[in-house]
């Protein structure tokens, strides 16, 4: 079974290799900081048509998931939550009337969130009547007051965004003074890198942008983009999607050169759009503090006990009786084949990419404006022109130095908006990964019987009634959803972990009952009245195993120095179980750590020491 | 669970006319040696556990289990049936050397199937195989091939011939897919062969076209085929293990399937392991992991009184391993269990998750399964669907979930299951517009420029019969990566002392554009350079080092740094929020490097602080006021 488990390498293993990508220039650029600024003004909490939520009620659902996936995905960046048109006031310094800071800039934890479902609901509606009430309205007040917030941390902030909710176009009643205010306001916080976004909700007829709050937002990112959201979101689903939209930074995963040929070089950034979430790695806690604790790996000289430098170690592998050693550095340069960069090779036809010559989650590229003038352009007529045509670019991949290469396929994606006019696909690259020949199995494909058209008909039926639209989010991870609930329910001392749903079982009830007799209808076309298709083999294994086979079928096999050294001499110790070899181990008392190690790396040591 | 093995015989033509080469051309003799080589090295650095023998023929000496009464001459079995080892790869570059007579390889083809049967008997193994390398320049008596023929098909042995020319000129040069790349030395057509080998040639076609029904040609290669393209060898590598299961749809209807991992990111499977740098042993290195608190003393801690825990935002929740195990997510064994059906469309827009695809088919021995599977196929081939199932692979492992698509090929159908995302898998990011973006649209004369690149540089070209062909295809390229290691691991095995060698150039070459292609564009390439003007953009602002928190003054406190016993880089690679904390502590510094600057400019300017001899006693006070107010802030 040895060989399936590969197909389940360590997840710590990958996750190692991957580091590097995932960091991205975060760690140079420092933290992401995002401001929720709400209204909390009567009009906010006015319950729509047929029981919906309130406005603020659904601020605060989305407000929430924030929260979370902040805690999940990125827990270093900076949240807080401001409510302006309050009666109460409650800010740093409690300079400002009407401002009520409900959590400051700072990374959220469990107790925020637990803050915030103070905050949901019925409940949460008496709740922020009963603390912050409505009152009056300065969103310049407002204003002046989070960009304090901002001032207030000594961390380097990489990507600063406040993001207003309000569903009040004229928050300050024709107000000239108050609204001057607040454009001097908003225009000091977007010179200081402050992006200021509007989510607005809905108001009875219509929310009005050009009235007040197209001076306070900023101006798109181009003077082509699309800009303000004429319409104003309706549900939570619209709300948290364009939240999520503009709530993380986009950010590369490095940029590199493309090279279409000698002198033609352009610029792109590369980006992770999918990449496997993983539970993070166990911090070390001391038991008596809860501390975390770090660690330091050494190494020392098993004689003399001295620490031994980088410097003084080199690296080995060993084939049969054959050590081989090389230096660090020789190990990394073996990796280098060229410079970091994409290189054009040619182009084919769409249908020349195989759906099944998948090896990696895709990446995805976009023109560097920045770094090479004119990237932009000059991409924009390859993607034009191999959508056309229906082509896709094929490139050598080197992504950081000391990168082995890997072929890609560059498969042009036009813009696509949705239709409350938001981008649904992204303009750019698709980088495909290509396999190369080692990356492809040989397997025997198993020919039998095909299915006549009256069965391929009865299954088409089956397909037919279990009909659903594929979204690529539409499913969670349950063992990591597990994973945060269990841990939510430490922090915050519940009983226990909320339930989760688990959207990949199969909902074999409801399957049933939309499938009705047409089940047995094809089984009865494709079975034979006597088969059972859940008959497994295992019956035969059950047997053996029930003949006192298990016990049996070890007897200590111990080898005699003698026996090895010939399994030694013709290379067969390959051919040896590995208890036999641990035993041989164990009886010869190599001093060889036997727990925990490969077979190949049992032989080996066993090579050495037996033809010394 | 023992694998079966493949053993395999390389049978190489060491004969005179082996040495023979036209002018400019290396001797088959080394073509064929290199072969040789290239296959051992990739077995012996694999770690591939098959047996191979080594036969020669055409040798001075004989030295086989057959030879007598002066029949089967000039044959060597040089290495018996036995795994592939360093030594194995010594002997070759050492031991394998020209010889001065000339053997029918008929014959030795004969000897090489009485050593794979006799040290194969009684053992298990999937198939055997004989590689045999040959300029086919001898006579052979052709009177025993049926019987030789008969032989091969009842012990199951495969063949794969290489010769120095293209079994057929003409054919093999532009027809089928899986022909050469692009790269391979032009293969010199069939004129120009001598008797025997006309007639050499008719044998091995007569013998390929018995063994297997059809694509029986294409186990002959050519010297330089097999050199580029090691990958041609893939026949004898392993195939991957079954996976058992049951696909469910609801809980009535349930088919028996089998999955094999198809595609898969082969990674390098052994790990360099640590050694003392003089004694080269491993056992002299102590690797020990300390655990210590984040406070000034690093007060050591043992590791039985750490606890493991999670951050969950700013928290960290203490989590024991057992509270983790028994709370965590519990999946109740292997499954395919479809969730519904959809649209292919819709699955192909989502990301491919994952780094596997797994061929699903029903077992061998169950043709009502077969039948089922195929129905399900079928249908949803003929309604562009897919499945999307729930797939674990064991009880211990991550549930996922996944695509199933239909895959009709002539000879077999299957489906072809991809992992899909999960909601937090995903990261929506919006991208400025391209398109309708007046400063970035593309003129007409920009895209038709592009547009003849694009034509210059097409990949798949057109052959006599207007069938297209694939000129570069990446799938029947070894992985560089392992060529390239195997290939130093070789060479430091043999040349301990000398550094590595460089890429071998064939390698480099298959990293590069076909060169008819590059050849091809060069027009149009020279054309998309005028009319796109690109230009590199000075940085303002590169990464701040610390030249520039520290602005001009820069390697005059680098001197300092030096001077004083701190590392320079240990500034550099702060994070820069952490040296931008500590600014303002650095003014103090500059405070002092100002007042210095002013009495010897010149000699920093040198940025040798050695040199400042005439102020020493006052650089010897400051050095001691800086030094203790950096080390607060660096330790």
């Amino acid at each position: 079974m040895a060989e399936w488990r590969k197909y389940y390498p360590n997840e710590d293993d990958e996750v190692e290799e991957d580091e590097e990508d995932s960091g991205g220039d975060y760690k140079i650029s420092g933290r992401d900081s995002l401001v929720f600024l709400v209204d909390a003004s009567k009009e906010m909490f006015i319950k729509g048509e047929d029981g919906e939520p309130s406005n603020f009620d659904m601020t605060m659902q989305c407000v929430r998931s924030v929260y979370t996936s902040k805690i999940i995905s990125s827990d270093k960046d900076l949240v807080a939550l401001v409510f302006y048109g309050t009666e109460q006031s409650k800010n740093p310094r409690n300079s400002f009337k009407h401002v009520y800071v409900y959590h400051d800039l700072d990374s959220p934890g469990s107790q925020r969130l637990l803050d915030i479902e103070k905050l949901l609901g019925e409940k949460g509606a008496q709740f922020a009547e009963k603390t912050m009430g409505s009152g009056e309205t300065s969103l310049g007040d407002a204003l002046w007051c989070c960009s304090n917030l901002y001032s207030d941390i000594k961390l380097r902030l990489s990507h600063k965004r406040l993001m207003i909710f309000t569903c009040r176009d004229d928050p300050h009643r024709g107000d000239g003074a108050k609204d001057r205010q607040a454009r001097t306001k908003a225009a000091d916080l977007k010179e200081t890198g402050v992006v200021i976004d509007l989510m607005h909700l809905t108001k009875p007829g219509g929310f009005d942008v050009s009235l007040f709050f197209c001076d306070i937002v900023s101006p798109p990112e181009d003077e082509s983009e699309l800009g303000l959201q004429i319409e104003p979101s309706r549900k939570l689903e619209d709300l948290q999607k364009r939240v999520r939209a503009k709530e993380l930074k986009k950010r590369s995963q490095s940029r590199l050169t493309f090279s279409l040929g000698e002198g033609v070089n352009l610029a792109v950034g590369v980006y992770v759009l999918a990449r496997t979430a993983t539970k993070p790695s166990a911090v070390k806690l001391h038991r008596d503090t809860n501390e975390p604790v770090r660690t330091k790996t050494r190494y020392f000289h098993a004689h003399n006990g001295g620490i031994l430098l980088p410097n003084d170690m080199k690296r080995a592998q060993v084939y049969g009786k054959k050590q081989i050693v090389m230096e660090k550095d020789e190990v990394d340069k073996i990796k280098k084949f060229d410079d970091p960069g994409l290189v054009l090779m040619g182009f084919k036809p769409m249908d020349r990419l195989k759906l099944h010559h998948h090896i990696r989650p895709a990446l995805f590229i976009y023109p560097e404006e920045e770094q090479i003038s004119g990237s932009s352009c000059m991409f924009t007529a390859l993607l034009l022109q191999c959508s056309e045509n229906n082509l896709f670019a094929l490139c050598r991949y080197i992504p950081r130095r000391n990168t082995p290469p890997r072929f890609v396929a560059l498969v042009p994606q036009r813009e696509e908006l949705d239709q409350s006019q938001s981008q649904a696909t992204p303009p750019g690259f698709h980088v495909i990964f290509l396999p190369f020949a080692d990356d492809i199995r040989t397997v025997d494909a198993h020919v039998g019987p095909t299915a006549s058209d009256e069965q391929v008909d009865k299954m088409k039926e089956i397909v037919h009634k279990l009909r659903f639209k594929y979204k690529s989010d539409a499913f969670e991870n349950p063992v990591l959803q597990q994973h945060y609930r269990n841990l939510e329910a430490l922090a915050l001392n519940m009983l226990e972990p909320e339930p989760i749903e688990d959207l990949t079982m199969p909902k074999v009830q409801m399957m049933n009952a939309r499938l009705g007799p047409l089940a047995q209808e094809f089984k009865d076309l494709a079975y034979p009245p006597d088969y059972n298709p859940e008959g497994r083999p295992a019956a035969k294994r059950k047997t053996a195993e029930s003949g006192g086979g298990a016990a049996e079928k070890k007897p200590k096999v111990e080898m005699s120095e003698e026996e090895l050294k010939n399994h030694v001499a013709k290379c067969t110790l390959g051919k040896l179980t590995v208890p036999v070899l641990k035993d041989a181990y164990a009886c010869k008392q190599f001093g060889i750590r036997s727990t925990g190690t490969k077979k190949q790396e049992l032989i080996d040591a066993l090579t050495m020491h037996l033809s010394k | 669970m023992a694998r079966s093995k493949e053993p395999l015989v390389l049978c190489m033509d060491v004969g005179f006319s082996m040495s023979n080469s036209e002018p400019g051309q290396e001797p088959s003799f080394e073509q064929a040696k290199k072969v040789i080589q290239k296959f051992v090295q990739r077995q012996v650095f694999a770690e591939n556990k098959d047996e191979v023998g080594l036969v020669l023929f055409g040798t001075d000496g004989t030295k086989n289990g057959l030879a007598k009464d002066g029949q089967y001459e000039n044959i060597t079995v040089h290495r018996h049936l036995m795994m592939p080892d360093f030594e194995l790869l010594e002997e070759i570059e050492s031991e394998l050397q020209p010889g001065g007579q000339q053997a029918d390889w008929l014959d030795a083809l004969v000897v090489c199937m009485d050593l794979l049967q006799k040290e194969t008997m009684g053992k298990k193994f999937e198939r055997l195989n004989i590689v045999l390398l040959t300029d086919l320049n001898v006579q052979t008596s052709a009177d025993q091939l049926d019987v030789i023929i008969d032989s091969l098909k009842k012990a199951g042995i495969t063949l794969q011939f290489f010769l120095p020319f293209p079994v057929d000129g003409e054919d093999r040069a532009d027809g089928g897919g899986d022909g050469p790349g692009p790269s391979a030395a032009p293969a010199r057509p069939g004129k120009g062969l001598s008797r025997q080998q006309t007639q050499g040639l008719e044998m091995v076609k007569n013998i390929m076209t018995s063994l297997e029904e059809e694509d029986s040609l294409e186990e002959v290669y050519t010297f330089s085929d097999a050199l580029q393209k090691l990958s041609i060898f893939k026949r004898i590598d392993r195939r991957p293990m079954a996976w058992p299961c049951q696909l469910t749809i609801g809980s009535s209807l349930t088919i028996r399937i089998v999955g094999y991992k198809a595609v898969t990111e082969e990674k390098v499977k052994k790990s360099w392991a640590i050694v003392e740098a003089q004694s080269h042993q491993r056992d002299d290195v102590k690797r020990e992991t300390v655990y210590c608190l984040d406070d000034d003393n690093e007060t050591e801690v043992q590791k039985d009184d750490t606890i493991q825990g999670f951050r969950y935002g700013s928290d960290i929740v203490p989590f024991s391993k057992v509270d983790e195990d028994q709370m965590k997510y519990k999946s109740d064994g292997k499954c395919f269990s479809v969730l519904g059906f959809t649209k292919q469309e819709l699955v192909r827009c989502s990301p491919f998750m994952g780094s596997q695809v797994v061929k699903v088919f029903a077992p061998r021995d169950d043709e009502h399964a077969a039948v089922a599977l195929s129905a399900l196929i079928r249908a949803l081939d003929s309604l562009k669907m897919a499945a999307i199932v729930r797939y674990a692979y064991d009880r211990r492992s991550n549930p996922q979930v996944g695509a199933a698509f239909p895959c009709i090929k002539e000879k077999y159908e299957c489906l072809l299951y991809v992992q899909l995302p999960f909601m937090e898998d995903l990261r929506q990011f919006t991208f400025p517009v391209l398109e309708n973006n007046k400063k970035f649209t593309p003129s007409a004369s920009q895209l038709s420029a592009v547009d003849a690149l694009i034509d210059s540089m097409m990949l798949v070209e057109k052959d006599e019969d207007g069938e297209s062909v694939d000129v570069f295809k990446v799938n029947h390229f070894p992985n560089p990566q392992f060529q390239r290691l195997f290939q130093c691991l070789h060479h430091r095995g043999v040349n301990p002392d000398d550094p590595l060698p460089p890429v071998e150039p064939w390698l480099k070459r298959d990293l590069e554009r076909p060169q008819a292609v590059s050849a091809r564009c060069q027009t149009a390439l020279q054309d998309v350079k005028t009319k796109f003007p690109l230009k590199v953009v000075v940085k303002k602002k590169e990464q701040k080092t610390s030249a520039d928190v520290f602005g001009s003054r820069g390697a005059f406190l680098t001197g300092i740094f030096r001077s004083s016993g701190i590392c320079s880089s240990k500034v550099k690679n702060r994070p820069p929020a952490h040296v931008e904390l500590k600014t303002s502590c650095l003014q103090h510094a500059l405070l002092f490097s100002d007042a210095l600057t002013l009495i010897s400019k010149d000699e920093v300017d040198g940025s040798t602080f050695s040199k400042q001899d005439a102020n020493q006693v006052l650089i010897a006070y400051s050095l001691q006021v800086l030094r203790s107010s950096f080390e607060i802030f660096l330790f």
